[in-house]
């Protein structure tokens, strides 16, 4: 499979005014992503994973690191788009309503994207007609305000807007946060729909690891700005070999009261000031592994086999200590059950 | 510490401000057309003497000499002067000046007085009878010339009631001013321990700042009451009422959260009253420094107006300096 | 059998919107609660949780009005008390917890200070009394350092420690009921489990009667003790929280439920494709019938009511689900 997005070493430090310190969002982050494939960036407030998305984007400049669209580096000027590569990467927002600018009909907020890609007029109106039926929603609400659209169907707008340029890549801000479960789980369904049919890749940020483990093949978990472990989902759902992602999952709670990830690790403690980071592995403050090497030195990436890797000196005894379990898969279990009458 | 950072940054920051508004008086003293020397010395003047007056103005220089003389003179204190007191225009505004900032000063105290209480209660309940009268007088403060409004006043308390003094400065004809200390008649007679001149001052004081008061409680009055309902409506404000504090708690938490808006219509009107007051004080026959710069542009006597532009560009610049030291002190998130 | 602590009985909300169709936002509630007991609300938007939770406050949002119905707090009708009387109840014994804590404290006061405020004004503590308290629940919530961030601000929070203050705030009296209006929706995974744990701690020790009132059926079935699923302004399930998870029976459970299966096939049993109808003034039948996968003409018809389908457990339906 042709990888179409790189990013080797990417770093955000964004300055303090009226001081020499820096917030370190994104620190050294390496990942791809293949054609057709989702990634997703899974990480709590304050993990980076948004700063990642803009500057894959083009949003925000990077501090350093480079980042490659199939194989042509980005360039500096992130903010111009250079011809060739409008509307091949596109962006879902986290708030739909405030995504779209209230005082434009839908119709035309989907089709703002067309005019930088210079498409003759005929064109455009069968474009909006096509992408307008493919998010399941009707050629009536062209006319209508956003005000008017419930969460749901202003996402699906969002949505709409998005792909519309026919883009390679998208990259979605958590697009299901604002949402209630039941539009939520409509929308990841469209989402890996639209993926079959078009064959875009995604970048999905999200703290939703319920949406995550649905629609991700593969999963970077991020913590104060680095990736502590990535992987295929189900293997990292399934085996976590990182303390920190251990934690996370084990916070998740399932529509099942005997079904927790049960685990003897907690994590305890402040969370290290993006400004000042430590030295060493930045989890040693809540990490009851965490030993003096982890606060001495920063744990390099360790390839574990089959794609999963770990940055933690410790993950041996995590392996130990942790038993396999994948909630999610077993909650289908218990779904089937009780949902098929 | 951060403060004082921020305190020595915008101290910085007012220079290049001073130099920006003196280039500002000084293109346009240029752009006045006509002659300035034909104009000092009328049209019956002489070739000779005409030119031999631009010479001494340095006037066939080049511009950017023309502003270095410019600023040279301003930081000696020299304004040109004017032709109607035939005085420096530096030492008459000095003397005008107190007379308008007292006037105004305690017209703007008295406009908070009027106006924030009013707008307060208006927020506090909203369908009371102060908040009727607090909408109508906000709609009539803003039509009522203030002018008209002295004059009303002056037939209805000296004319009719014979209460207030007569409207012809700030003090009676019989009575001597004290030495001048601050320029405020009112405060340097009560150093100099003048009861009978203080009386006499104050007692001018009344009508005229009643007028300014009466007018400029309207802004006030309308900014105050805009604000405490933003505040009131606010997402804190319906949390304390969950949290059952009373009403007059969140009132007046609502209030300290308010307070930036108004003081930055206060400042504004501050700035503007300097010479803003001037049919105030024509009325009241002040003497004060509005008056001058009028009576200037009435007559072609461009000194005193420049002068006076000088003057109150500066001191609108001092008042925004207060009010952002103000607000640092008030509100927490700007220190963080 | 201990007395309920609330009682909500028929209660009836309107909303009058000047110039359009009155808008029914509760129809018909009615639901106990024991001291000691966490009931989860569960709905989505629209369904008229917010509205539930300010009316029993006594703050119905405007232009709401209660229209008919009662609710008992302690044995006492809040419906029929004055402004001042329910000022003095709230924030004492009947408190709430709300999403966006950094938006709902006061920008101008230390955290420290608002806390204690709420302690002076209802139990009539000295300042010092009440700084003391205040400071005494802050370490109760587990804010770490607490000496210190009594006197930082709310934007010098984060989100998680924000919402511990506001937890401080409802429990600095010991309330015998808390609200917590969709209070952790908005906070990360691991800081909502972290708080969760510590409302379920605090509930237990001083036997609180909580309403917790959420869209996420996740938490609920792990942190409460009986459910209610709410929509369109009526409960349509109610039972103890194993029971309604092993034998959900309304349509609308399990389409809710659904949602978290991964499983397409299972989703699109439960799921009707479009989008949702709004609530109007007079219609009848049943108001999920739109949207249901399982309606018949008479679920357009005839109103129901819940009835009571399995021990403990009662379901609003013409045609509910059952094994």
């Amino acid at each position: 499979m042709e990888t179409i997005l790189e990013v080797q070493g990417l770093v955000k430090h964004f300055p303090l005014p009226g001081s020499r310190a820096k917030v370190q969002a994104v620190n050294n982050i390496s990942f791809c992503i293949s054609k057709g494939e989702t990634l997703a960036l899974v990480g709590e407030s304050g993990s980076g994973k948004t700063t990642v998305g803009r500057c894959v984007l083009g949003l925000l400049e990077a501090t350093a690191g480079s980042i490659r669209f199939r194989g042509g580096e980005m360039g500096k000027r992130r903010h111009v788009r250079t011809p060739e590569l409008r509307g091949r990467l596109q962006l879902v927002f986290q708030e739909p309503a405030e995504a779209l600018d209230p005082r434009m009909r839908i119709g035309e907020s989907i089709e703002e994207p067309l005019r930088a890609v210079n498409l003759p007029a005929a064109e455009r109106g069968k474009r909006v007609a096509e992408v307008v039926d493919r998010v399941g929603l009707t050629m009536e609400i062209l006319d209508q305000y956003p005000l008017t659209l419930s969460a749901g169907q202003q996402q699906r707008v969002g949505i709409a807007r998005a792909i519309i340029t026919k883009p390679e890549l998208i990259v979605l801000d958590e697009p299901t946060s604002a949402l209630d479960p039941t539009a939520r789980a409509e929308i990841i369904d469209l989402l890996l729909r639209l993926q079959q049919e078009s064959g875009s890749a995604y970048l999905f940020i999200s703290h939703d690891l319920s949406a995550v483990r649905y629609i991700s093949r593969r999963i970077a978990v991020m913590y104060l700005g680095m990736i502590i472990e990535q992987g295929d989902a189900a293997e990292v759902f399934r085996t976590p070999r990182h303390p920190y992602s251990i934690g996370l999952l084990s916070s998740v709670l399932l529509p099942d009261p005997s079904l927790r990830r049960l685990t003897s690790i907690s994590l305890r403690g402040e969370i290290p000031s993006p400004i000042n980071l430590p030295k060493g592995c930045y989890l040693t403050s809540r990490c009851p592994f965490a030993d003096d090497r982890c606060r001495r030195e920063m744990p390099p990436a360790e390839d574990l086999g089959g794609n999963h890797v770990v940055r933690c000196f410790k993950h041996q005894e995590v392996a130990e200590t942790e038993r396999a379990a994948d909630t999610f898969e077993e909650f289908q279990r218990t779904a089937e059950r009780i949902l098929s009458v | 510490m951060n403060i004082i950072r921020y305190i020595g940054k915008r101290l910085l920051f007012i220079v290049p401000q001073l130099i920006g508004i003196v280039l500002v008086c000084f293109i346009l003293v240029k752009a006045i057309p006509g002659d300035p020397a034909t104009l000092m010395l009328g049209p019956m003047a002489s070739d000779e003497s005409i030119s031999r007056l631009r010479r001494e103005l340095g006037l066939e220089k080049p511009l950017p000499v023309q502003f270095l003389i410019y600023i040279e003179n301003l930081t000696r204190g020299d304004m040109g002067k004017s032709w109607q007191t035939t005085k420096p225009v530096f030492d008459d505004l000095l003397l005008r000046l107190p007379a308008t900032l007292e006037l105004i000063t305690f017209g703007l105290l008295g406009a908070l007085l009027i106006g924030i209480p009013l707008g307060v209660m208006s927020a506090y309940r909203k369908r009371g009878i102060i908040s009727k009268v607090a909408d109508y007088y906000g709609l009539f403060a803003g039509a009522l010339p203030d002018f008209w409004l002295a004059l009303v006043l002056i037939l209805f308390f000296y004319t009719i009631l014979g209460l207030a003094p007569s409207p012809i400065g700030r003090l009676d004809l019989t009575v001597i001013a004290p030495a001048q200390v601050t320029g405020f008649l009112t405060v340097d007679c009560l150093i100099a321990g003048n009861w009978r001149a203080f009386r006499s001052a104050a007692a001018h004081l009344v009508l005229p700042v009643l007028t300014l008061a009466l007018v400029n409680a309207g802004p006030i009055l309308k900014m105050t009451l805009s604000s405490m309902d933003r505040m009131l409506s606010a997402h804190f404000s319906v949390y304390e009422e969950l949290c059952g504090l009373p009403r007059l708690m969140i009132v007046r938490n609502a209030f300290r959260n308010a307070l930036p808006s108004v003081i930055t219509i206060v400042s504004v009107l501050y700035g503007y009253l300097l010479g803003g007051a001037v049919l105030v004080e024509i009325v009241f026959s002040w003497g004060g420094a509005g008056q001058y710069a009028v009576q200037g542009v009435l007559n072609s006597d461009f000194n005193p107006v420049l002068g006076f532009v000088l003057f109150s560009s500066v001191f609108s610049l001092f008042v925004y300096l207060a009010v952002d030291l103000i607000y640092l002190v008030i509100d927490p998130r700007i220190r963080g | 059998m201990e007395d309920a602590i609330l009682e909500v009985e028929d209660l009836h909300v309107t909303y009058h919107v000047y110039g359009k169709e009155p808008v029914k936002a509760l129809r018909g509630l009615d639901f106990e609660i024991k001291p000691g007991d966490i009931l989860g609300l569960v709905g989505e938007s629209g369904s008229g949780k917010t509205t539930l939770a300010r009316s029993i406050m006594g703050l119905v949002p405007a232009p709401g009005r209660i229209e008919r119905g009662r609710i008992l707090f302690d044995g006492e009708d809040l419906t029929a008390k004055s402004r001042e009387a329910m000022q003095s109840i709230r924030g004492r014994d009947l408190t709430m917890v709300v999403p966006n804590p950094r938006a709902e404290l006061n920008p101008l006061v230390p955290v420290g200070r608002q806390v204690a405020n709420v302690a002076r004004v209802h139990l009539g503590l000295s300042k010092a009394q009440a700084n003391r308290a205040a400071l005494e629940m802050l370490q109760a919530v587990k804010i770490s350092d607490p000496e210190r961030r009594f006197h930082t601000y709310p934007h010098e929070l984060s989100g998680g420690m924000a919402q511990r203050v506001v937890i401080a705030m409802a429990l600095v009296c010991s309330p015998k009921f808390i609200i917590s209006d969709d209070a952790t929706s908005g906070l990360d995974v691991t800081v909502q489990a972290q708080v969760l744990e510590l409302l379920n701690r605090l509930v237990s020790e001083k036997r609180t009667a909580m309403l917790y009132i959420t869209r996420d059926v996740g938490v609920t079935a792990h942190f409460c003790d009986r459910l209610a699923i709410i929509y369109d302004g009526q409960i349509v399930e109610t039972a103890k929280t194993a029971e309604l998870i092993e034998y959900p029976m309304h349509p609308y459970t399990l389409m809710l439920m659904a949602a978290f299966s991964q499983n397409p096939r299972l989703r699109s049993m439960w799921t009707k494709a479009g989008s949702r109808i709004a609530s109007e003034a007079g219609r009848q039948g049943c108001p999920f019938a739109p949207r249901c996968v399982r309606a018949e003409p008479r679920c357009y018809q005839d109103s129901v009511a819940l009835r009571e389908l399995r021990p403990g457990h009662l379901v609003r339906c013409h045609i509910p689900v059952t094994r």
